[in-house]
């Protein structure tokens, strides 16, 4: 059976869509990220036009979002108050990557800029995400140890708050920050930014991994609400049915995720994610510098 | 025996409306031609259609006779970039059909010059059309062949889809695949016969295809009250989130 998409103009196989959208669900539900990263190469490929993949993505990570925080949610796993600062953050920088993102395009370079920062950010954050696990899983595989160096100095700045959930006396000023950076990228990159907001938690801020995975999907909530709002109210791009449809397998994918997190070691869960960062990188890099480029391509004239 | 009778029957009546629809200026005789249904409606389970078209042959035939249709249409400018050493270079076609599909009987395809084919409308590559200041570029062709191959790998042009049945009587029964990708709006279903190389008769239909049902309201919806499709956007992940949420506590 085929259903026919009336913002796409494609017709698709649903049950192909519950796949997919349950499998990205799944790894929300794992890792606390958004999963667009995934879900948007996999709908392209599927035949999904860019713009429509690019905007719908965001819909359906609104929902699988919000069935996977809810099961963090219960087990009070998830630190609004933390989450929150992010998001100021992250709004104020989403603003300001906007602007960087038309300076780059008037400058001609944002393809190039795209590229390098994604495999650069992708690569390192993997890599030591990757080392630091498999470091850990030698020993009691729980979380990072929470006197480094970098925390120390973060220790001295002021505006110092408690973070129950999170077990944290910090200062408000680095996960403005963080959240700020992650969405300078986000407008940049064009991507939540949950794979990188993620382990900054967890190592710079010293979050407990199961705290960021529900408190990464707080924040990714507001996050997609907002892109779904703009992208549906002035591009018109986001598909309901194209999203109806993935979400159905998302939400499903999404509680399994969750549950199937919370039988893995936390590093265990660290070492996943970051194997899943580094194979993006890979897929990127071969993108960019080893598939062929197609001599011509087809633009819609005004 | 029935279907060639409702065919005949519809070629009778239709035959007025195509000879109004014929195109000025050629001097052609008309063939009588008609298509099985005029109006194709896009719903939530459409899975791209077959036009029909009956149409009869206009002369006496003879070995080399034979007939070719094309469907061709919405009519849109597109832009085409090519990338060089020397950096991004662009044409632009002013007018070029989104969906062309084309099919001949063979002894047509053996008998019938490229330009005889050009000049009856049934050449893809032909017509894509240029910007006036660029219709004498050295590279036109080379544009033009890669704009039908990239229409190919979208699925929207397509040279071996339609297939032509002879029935009795001079009648001829064309099938054209119209494709799951193509848009809305109005269509050209040319028909032209042949003998010794050379156009004898053609006629020209017109099929339209429209969205409807749930398609078309939210098509309508996103492109005439964004601001309302955005809300139902984000209310449909909440909601459906939300449900979720919800059957995970039961």
């Amino acid at each position: 059976m085929l259903i026919h998409l009336p913002i796409a103009q494609i017709a698709v196989d649903p049950l192909i869509l519950i796949a997919i959208g349950g499998l990205v669900g799944f790894l929300s539900g794992l890792f606390g990220v958004g999963g667009g990263f995934l879900l948007t190469p996999l709908l392209i490929f599927y035949g999904v036009p860019a713009a429509v993949a690019v905007s719908t993505q965001a819909n359906q990570v609104l929902a699988t979002s919000i069935a996977g925080v809810s099961a963090h949610w219960r087990e009070r796993q998830v630190d609004t108050r933390l989450g929150t600062l992010m998001l100021m953050g992250g709004l104020a920088g989403s603003t300001v990557g906007v602007g960087v993102f038309s300076l780059l395009k008037y400058f001609g370079v944002v393809d190039a800029t795209i590229a390098v920062l994604y495999i650069v950010f992708l690569g390192v954050i993997g890599g030591l995400m990757a080392w630091e696990s498999v470091g850990a899983l030698g020993g009691q595989g729980g979380d990072p140890g929470r006197r480094t160096r970098l925390r120390v100095w973060m220790r001295t700045l002021p505006m110092k708050r408690r973070f129950p959930r999170s077990g944290l006396y910090i200062s408000i000023i680095p996960p403005i920050c963080i959240g700020f950076f992650v969405g300078v990228l986000a407008a940049v990159l064009g991507v939540g930014g949950g794979f990188i907001l993620a382990p900054a938690m967890v190592y710079l801020l010293g979050v407990p991994t199961r705290v960021m995975v529900g408190t990464s999907l707080f924040q990714i909530i507001f996050l997609t609400a907002y892109v779904t709002f703009l992208q549906a109210t002035f591009n018109g791009t986001v598909d309901l049915v194209l999203a109806a449809v993935l979400m159905l397998g998302g939400v499903i994918g999404a509680r399994y995720g969750a549950m199937a997190g919370r039988k893995l070691k936390a590093a265990q869960l660290r070492l996943l994610l970051a194997l899943l960062v580094l194979g993006i990188a890979g897929r990127l890099v071969y993108e960019l510098y080893v598939a062929p480029v197609p001599e011509y391509r087809l633009e819609a004239a005004s | 025996m029935s279907l060639r009778l409702v065919a005949f029957a519809m070629l009778a009546l239709l035959t007025p409306m195509a000879s109004a629809q014929r195109l000025e200026g050629r001097d052609r005789p008309f063939m009588a031609a008609g298509l099985a249904e005029d109006t194709v409606e896009v719903k939530v389970n459409y899975s791209g259609s077959r036009i029909v078209l009956f149409a009869t042959a206009p002369q006496p035939e003879n070995e080399t006779s034979g007939m070719a249709v094309a469907l061709i249409g919405p009519m849109a400018p597109q832009k085409m970039i090519r990338r060089t050493a020397a950096g991004d270079q662009t044409i632009e076609f002013v007018a070029a059909p989104l969906v062309f599909a084309v099919g001949a009987e063979p002894q047509v395809a053996a008998s019938v010059p490229l330009e005889v084919m050009v000049d009856a409308g049934l050449n893809a590559q032909a017509s894509a059309m240029p910007r006036a200041n660029q219709l004498m570029s050295p590279d036109l062709n080379d544009w033009r062949a890669a704009f039908v191959n990239l229409k190919m790998e979208q699925g929207l042009y397509s040279f071996s889809d339609t297939t032509i049945e002879r029935l009795d009587g001079g009648l001829r029964r064309a099938k054209i695949h119209l494709p799951i990708n193509a848009p809305p709006g109005e269509y050209r279903i040319r028909a032209v016969s042949f003998r010794n190389g050379a156009p004898v008769g053609e006629s020209e239909q017109v099929l339209t295809l429209v969205r409807s049902g749930l398609d078309a309201t939210l098509f309508d919806l996103s492109r005439q009250h964004g601001l309302i499709y955005g809300f139902v956007a984000v209310l449909l992940g909440v909601g459906v989130g939300g449900i979720a949420a919800w059957l995970g506590r039961k």
